[in-house]
């Protein structure tokens, strides 16, 4: 049974297929009455392990997950970042063993929905699965646009082109405006993503802030100079697929 | 954990790390500035023909324990080719 603060959960995941995809009244009934419990979670701590079997898919509410997967020596690799919205273990609604982990960044409240409800709902209405189905297209875009930054950017360009990317997609959950929004991740968390070392990540976030393009103050990015961070960074937003993008 | 500061510079653009970072050890400190040393390499091409890439660990009490540099030097053998 869903209780009232429940079902305003599902609403974040409406929002965010709303801004990929059209859903009719029915499916975003649908969608509301999935059932789902929330939890309240630390920063940094594992949502599902590499090699787990997920019973339930995870839709974050509140703060920023990661997913990433840890190699010899500590070197972590952050292959996404993840924020109310999305749900980053979609995938193992199909593909059973997880083949990395998904953790909270920060504090973060999410709410769990059961496979089998998943399962049910995609039966029921093809146009929610559709729109999930757009979701992890989308998601595959952003992987190939990290790709491209991870093997021919430099430390300047990927950076850039990641608060470009960012401040679309809170953008588009209603979550950011006026070209600045709160960036709760660390200067490691940063380089974790973009393969940098922390150092390097500081150099040039000092660097960006010389040149006028952004000021970050306890915690919030503020984009001083969007054109020309899109410039620098060969920011084309197409592979977001935003329905709606006002930017 | 001891707490580091590492200080960068490229010949252009100095950045002194005022925030510094809780690190394992100096090995660990000197580990980070290797790899500071090679993105700073990698990610800002000279533009001439020599740069050198500095990076400094300081202790808290602002002693210098660990710097390493990385100098970049290109020589031309040949006459420039009329463009």
């Amino acid at each position: 049974m869903s209780s009232a603060s429940d079902i305003h959960s599902l609403t974040m995941l409406i929002r965010k297929l709303e801004s990929i995809a059209t859903l009719t009244n029915e499916e975003r009934q649908a969608i509301l009455s999935l059932p789902a419990k929330t939890r309240v979670l630390q920063p940094g701590q594992d949502i599902a392990r590499d090699g787990d079997k997920p019973s339930q898919c995870c839709l974050i509410l509140n703060g920023w997950a990661c997913r990433y997967k840890v190699l010899g020596e500590g070197r972590k690799q952050i292959f996404s970042f993840h924020i109310p919205g999305d749900i980053p273990d979609l995938q193992s609604l199909h593909i059973h063993t997880m083949d990395h982990s998904l953790a909270t960044l920060t504090e973060a409240t999410v709410a769990f929905i059961p496979h089998e409800s998943m399962r049910e709902l995609t039966t029921r209405f093809p146009g929610v699965k559709a729109a999930l189905w757009r979701d992890t297209l989308v998601d595959a875009a952003i992987f190939r646009e990290w790709m491209i930054g991870m093997g021919r950017k430099s430390a300047f360009g990927r950076i850039a082109h990641l608060f470009c990317e960012m401040y679309l997609k809170l953008q588009a959950v209603g979550l950011a405006g006026g070209y600045r929004y709160p960036l709760p991740i660390t200067q490691i968390d940063i380089g974790d993503a973009l393969g940098l070392s922390n150092v390097h990540v500081n150099r040039t976030l000092q660097a960006m802030r010389g040149k006028g393009l952004i000021s970050l103050r306890s915690n919030t990015l503020v984009i001083e100079a969007w054109d020309e961070l899109m410039r620098v960074s060969e920011f084309d937003p197409t592979y977001l697929h935003l329905e709606k993008r006002a930017a | 954990m001891p707490h580091y500061h590492i200080d960068t510079d490229d010949d252009v653009f100095p950045v002194c790390d005022e925030e510094g970072q809780d690190l394992a050890n100096l090995a660990a400190g000197r580990a980070l500035a290797h790899r500071a040393l090679s993105d700073m390499a990698r990610h800002r091409l000279p533009d001439g023909e020599h740069r050198t890439f500095t990076a400094s660990i300081r202790d808290e009490r602002g002693t210098t324990l660990y710097v390493a540099t990385l100098a970049f030097s290109g020589q031309c053998r040949v006459a420039p080719a009329a463009v």
